[in-house]
């Protein structure tokens, strides 16, 4: 049971090949990371597979059998759930309102008592339930990207999309959003995939993940193989360094490292540092 | 291919919050809206009428809706003249606050109106030909003014939408093309005043203000067909308007919400309400942007229950308006275009400084 995703091309407007020629496979109870810099396709990728962008090429396929793109908009949405980045409200709704719109293509007019209880198992999943009656308005960025999670969660679905869910979050935040992400994949065996921009959290939480670059996809795999000065700086134009800390590959900067030691040096021994200068 | 996220937990029974009741304050509220709306009204109706008490107004209508007949002098007076000018206040004001609410939800904007297509500025223009046409001697109810603005209203929604179209009828690009078409049909109208004299001028700028005096028969008719077809429908919509105004373009079509279709569907029906409810009415304003926001702040921003409540407090807002109207300065009648502002925007203010949570 697998999202299979063969020779995708998108383009729209001006741009004709925002993707090209994009292949990728995400199993149930997986991760899968998209890496690349800001116009990459990442986002282009997320939308298509949800449905919000129409591809020109190519097969978008569930299970191998199911074509998603033939599917009708609303059985899609009870397959592919999408978490957008951030939202911006012009009217408040309280948080478990909220929430109950993941049920949007499970009911009509009124939702069934079915549908309250996915509303809240999601919320319960999130640390939202004690949230509930408050204001979607009155939350925190970290609160109000949960509230989108368990929105996505209450759709119930097989494949689960997250675009840069963690851009505007601080630190904690990110974390507790990766390895909630993980989680469902792994709980509820769901096929997910996450576009991301820190390499180091994409090496800690993600099963593969997939460098794209220019709208193709110039490698996958797990972080640890595929991770590569060369790669790195190929994708975004920067130097790095590679190390390994407890199995997980992590990405530094570049420097010239004898220089920088010889200043550090300096700065902790200012008094040498003054004897040197003053002596004749 | 359908997997259960999570184990949905156990029901526990000591939660009193399952199915309906859930929303009990909700629905409590549109009742009560509803109940005052009738009795607003049967008052309404009672003013105003020389002599005739209450029970009277009561006894009258249930004797014309039974067939048992009663005083004919006062059914005159009550079914000719009262009834359909606060059925058609009823439903004008319902009318555009349900048009108000649809357009602030699908375009995201809590500043927009029934009226930020340029659909009042095309009536408005369309009455003004109708008028001068026919020399500006027509009360407002005259069937040709009518025409006149509904189809400049009509016309004025095509090229809108016809123009949008060619951006999937993007919020922004809609707001703008507004803009661009009132400007249009107000520089049209302004053109055409230039030229005519005092009398239809007068005509004109009295069309503009918006009143329930010139109410009939037909027109009642009319808008509750309208409405009898039109509301169904719309609040069969009302999860896809909720998917859109509070989940955008994006995450209502991954909700599984048609964006485009419904957008295109639900702004032809809220502008044909508008155009009908203004070719009758004239240009009354302030319900249709204020009524859904004093709805929203009362019964929250959930568009199931929003849409019928912002028809109760518009129905509200005109028929008190026009009561109120009628008595300031009897037997003269201030347009009810001119006192629902003045009765509403002290609500609506007090509602602001107080539950202004429901806004963003």
């Amino acid at each position: 049971m697998t999202l299979t995703v063969e020779d995708l091309g998108v383009g729209y407007g001006k741009r004709a090949d925002v993707l090209s020629d994009v292949g990728l496979e995400v199993a149930r109870g997986e991760l899968i990371g998209l890496l690349g810099p800001n116009g990459s396709g990442k986002s282009t990728l997320i939308k298509t597979i949800a449905g919000i962008t129409r591809k020109k090429r190519g097969t978008l396929r569930w299970d191998g059998t199911i074509d998603l793109d033939a599917l009708p908009r609303r059985e899609l949405a009870k397959l592919v759930a999408y978490v957008p980045q951030s939202i911006q409200l012009s009217y408040s709704l309280d948080v478990r309102e909220a929430v109950l719109l993941g049920r949007t293509p499970y009911f009509g007019t009124r939702p069934s008592d079915e549908d309250w209880r996915h509303v809240d198992a999601a919320l319960e999943l999130l640390g939202l339930a004690e949230l509930a009656d408050r204001r979607v308005t009155e939350l925190s960025g970290g609160q109000a990207q949960r509230v989108l999670i368990a929105r996505a969660l209450a759709q119930d679905p097989t494949v689960l999309l997250l675009d840069e869910p963690t851009s505007a979050l601080d630190i904690r935040y990110q974390w507790q959003t990766l390895s909630l992400a993980r989680k469902v994949a792994r709980d509820n065996s769901v096929a997910a995939v996450i576009a991301i921009h820190d390499l180091n959290q994409a090496a800690r939480f993600c099963d593969r993940v997939v460098f794209l670059h220019g709208g193709t996809v110039l490698a996958a795999g797990r972080p640890v193989d595929v991770y590569s000065s060369e790669l790195i700086a190929q994708v975004y134009g920067v130097d790095v360094e590679l190390s390994l800390y407890k199995g997980f590959v992590e990405v530094h900067p570049a420097s010239d490292a004898d220089e920088e030691i010889d200043e550090l040096d300096a700065l902790r021994r200012p008094e040498s540092a003054l004897e040197t200068s003053s002596r004749p | 291919m359908t997997t259960t996220i999570s184990p949905p937990p156990a029901v526990d029974p000591s939660r009193p919050r399952r199915g309906g009741r859930r929303y009990a304050v909700q629905v409590t509220t549109v009742a009560v809206g509803a109940v005052l709306t009738v009795l607003a009204a049967l008052v309404s109706i009672q003013v105003g009428t020389s002599g005739a008490t209450f029970g009277d107004v009561v006894g009258t209508i249930w004797g014309r809706l039974t067939l048992t007949g009663g005083d004919e002098q006062l059914q005159t007076i009550i079914w000719e003249l009262r009834v359909p000018r606060v059925t058609l206040a009823i439903l004008g004001g319902a009318a555009l606050a349900v048009a108000g609410t649809i357009f602030q939800g699908l375009l995201r904007n809590p500043l927009v109106s029934p009226y930020t297509l340029g659909i009042a500025p095309a009536a408005a223009f369309g009455a003004s030909v109708s008028i001068i046409i026919l020399g500006g001697s027509t009360s407002s109810n005259g069937f040709t003014l009518v025409l006149g603005a509904l189809i400049a209203a009509l016309l004025n929604t095509a090229i809108v939408l016809a123009l949008a179209s060619s951006k999937q009828l993007d919020a922004t690009t809609l707001i703008l093309l507004g803009i661009a078409l009132t400007q249009l049909f107000n520089a049209l109208t302004a053109g055409l005043q230039y030229f005519t004299d005092d009398e239809v001028l007068a005509a004109i700028v009295r069309w503009t203000w918006g009143s329930v005096n010139g109410a009939a028969w037909y027109q009642v008719a009319v808008l509750l067909l309208l409405m009898a077809f039109a509301y169904p429908y719309i609040q069969y919509r009302s999860g896809a308007l909720n998917a859109i105004a509070f989940a955008g373009d994006d995450g209502a079509r991954s909700l599984g919400v048609p964006v485009t279709r419904v957008r295109l569907h639900l702004i032809v029906v809220a502008a044909v309400l508008t155009a009908v409810t203004i070719s009758f009415t004239g240009i009354i304003g302030f319900v249709g942007l204020v009524g859904p926001h004093i709805a929203r702040l009362i019964i929250g921003g959930n568009h199931r229950f929003l849409l019928p409540f912002s028809a109760l407090i518009g129905a509200l807002l005109l028929v008190v308006a026009d009561t109120v109207g009628r008595l300031l300065l009897s037997p003269a009648v201030i347009p009810v275009g001119i006192i629902d502002a003045i009765i509403g925007a002290p609500i609506f203010i007090y509602l602001v400084l107080t539950r202004r949570k429901a806004l963003a």
